[in-house]
């Protein structure tokens, strides 16, 4: 039979006139598309964070990220030093934290003669304080006994004429003038270089104000408010039977920012470990770690 | 018609999986500081809180009993109970680590009978992972590791 118009063969099973169901495997395959695509934008998308997709929003902020010369080199180097070392306790904006650290915004402490202020990072500072107006009564381990003067310098210059403080810079030259004036606290080189791994490391011990919170012979026993450690700083005397050398080091480098809390609806304790990585040299480390392992009282055996 | 509704079946269901997936992405963006430490507890913490200790010796299903009440006065049990320690010398450390925190109330018995049990059971439910760790030990600390989970099979299997 022919068709009446055209005279092509007509096919005697026309398909019906119906839906024809779409194949199963597109939808399959549409699936596990969509699937490739989310997990490849979860891995290269970067989330439309705007540090990848509009990371200056002026030229003056582009401008902030060009390489530095003289002061602004040496005040961008003080702020990433403050930033790792200092801004854990007294915060990126210089504003403290209640019952840890008093604020550096605005305190006369800051703004005073180089000497005084460059005494706190070098020695530490214990015991009770006035700033703003306001009475604090904690403990600063001396963190910046282990930066060198050109970086102690940078930071404070940068605590000094950021947040609204109107001091002046700090040069590395005056750093050098304090640490003279304090002299003789630590061992020379030559007599380190004499000494056993223990001394050295009940140097490095002295030099960080361990004993500040670990006590003098490494006790522990220093008052912590709501610590869940029986309100205490920890004693380090058995640290030989819980750490290796090598978990040990990590631990001390790491800190511990975040004290577990006795009553958890309580405050933060006031007193926490901190990140010593960025401060205390490796072989310092070491020699720490041999030491605070030399601590443990002889002749005690757990039997197990 | 029919085959029509199904496959609108079908696209709903795709759908909703193309957005757990990006459910899925977003929920993991905000890392806390120490990330590699906290997603090593939370995997730990999402195991079982318990173990099934009716086969163990009697004094071994003591100590599970010394263990539960005092470690789980800091941390959850499932901790513990799944965390990659297993062999006799990574237990001895971290029990002793905690039992010094001040205020653990572990005395060095208690400490012994919790170590006792972490032994013992990691040998039995933990097997293959003790194996495997011995494996990549030197001889003598293999050696040492051995002689410690035979101390404590030899103390409790014939009681």
């Amino acid at each position: 039979m022919r068709d009446e118009l055209d005279g092509t063969p007509k096919n005697e099973t026309d398909p019906p006139a119906a839906y024809t169901p779409v194949p199963v495997w597109i939808f399959v395959l549409t699936l596990v598309l969509l699937f490739l695509g989310a997990v490849y934008f979860d891995t290269y998308g970067a989330w439309f964070d705007k540090q990848v997709y509009a990371p200056y929003e002026s030229a003056e902020e582009l401008a902030l990220y060009q390489p530095k010369s003289g002061e602004a080199a040496m005040l961008a180097h003080g702020q990433s030093v403050y930033e790792n070392v200092c801004g854990l306790c007294h915060g990126t904006d210089g504003l403290g934290k209640t019952g840890q650290a008093p604020p550096l915004a605005g305190s006369e402490w800051v703004v005073k003669d180089v000497a005084s202020l460059a005494h706190v990072p070098l020695t530490g500072l214990n015991g009770p304080i006035q700033v703003k107006g306001q009475d604090w009564n904690l403990a600063m381990a001396p963190m910046g006994a282990g930066l060198s003067d050109a970086d102690l310098s940078a930071v404070l210059s940068y605590i000094r004429t950021s947040w609204g403080n109107q001091g002046s810079a700090v040069s590395a030259d005056e750093i050098k003038a304090v640490r003279a004036a304090l002299g003789g606290s630590g061992p020379s080189a030559e007599e380190l270089a004499k000494m056993t791994p223990v001394e050295r490391g009940h140097a490095v011990f002295r030099k960080y104000g361990c004993f500040q919170c670990h006590g003098q012979d490494g006790k522990g026993g220093v008052s912590n408010f709501n610590a869940k450690t029986a309100e205490q700083v920890p004693s380090l005397i058995y640290v030989a039977d819980g750490y290796t050398k090598n978990e040990l080091i990590a631990f001390i480098s790491r800190g511990e920012r975040n004290i577990p809390r006795k009553n958890p609806a309580g405050p933060e304790p006031p007193h926490f470990m901190p990140k010593w990585g960025p401060v205390i040299s490796p072989n310092e480390l070491s020699d720490l770690a041999d030491f605070l392992f030399s601590l443990k009282p002889k002749g005690e055996n757990l039997g197990f | 018609m029919k085959m029509m509704k199904m496959n609108m079946k079908f696209a709903a269901f795709l759908l909703m999986t193309a957005l757990a997936s990006f459910g899925a992405g977003v929920a993991r963006a905000d890392d806390p500081l120490d990330a590699a430490t906290q997603a090593r507890i939370d995997r730990f913490e999402k195991g079982p809180a318990k173990v099934d200790v009716s086969k163990y010796p009697q004094g071994i299903q003591d100590n599970y009993d010394v263990f539960q009440q005092k470690c789980s006065q800091c941390h959850k049990l499932s901790r513990p109970i799944n965390s990659d320690y297993a062999l006799p010398d990574e237990w001895s450390r971290y029990v002793k680590r905690m039992m010094h925190k001040p205020g653990s109330g572990i005395d060095s018995t208690d400490g012994k009978k919790i170590y006792e049990f972490l032994v013992y059971d990691s040998s039995v439910r933990k097997k293959a992972m003790v194996d495997d760790k011995l494996a990549k030990l030197g001889a003598d600390d293999r050696a040492a590791d051995e002689a410690k989970i035979k101390e404590v099979h030899d103390k409790y299997d014939n009681q």
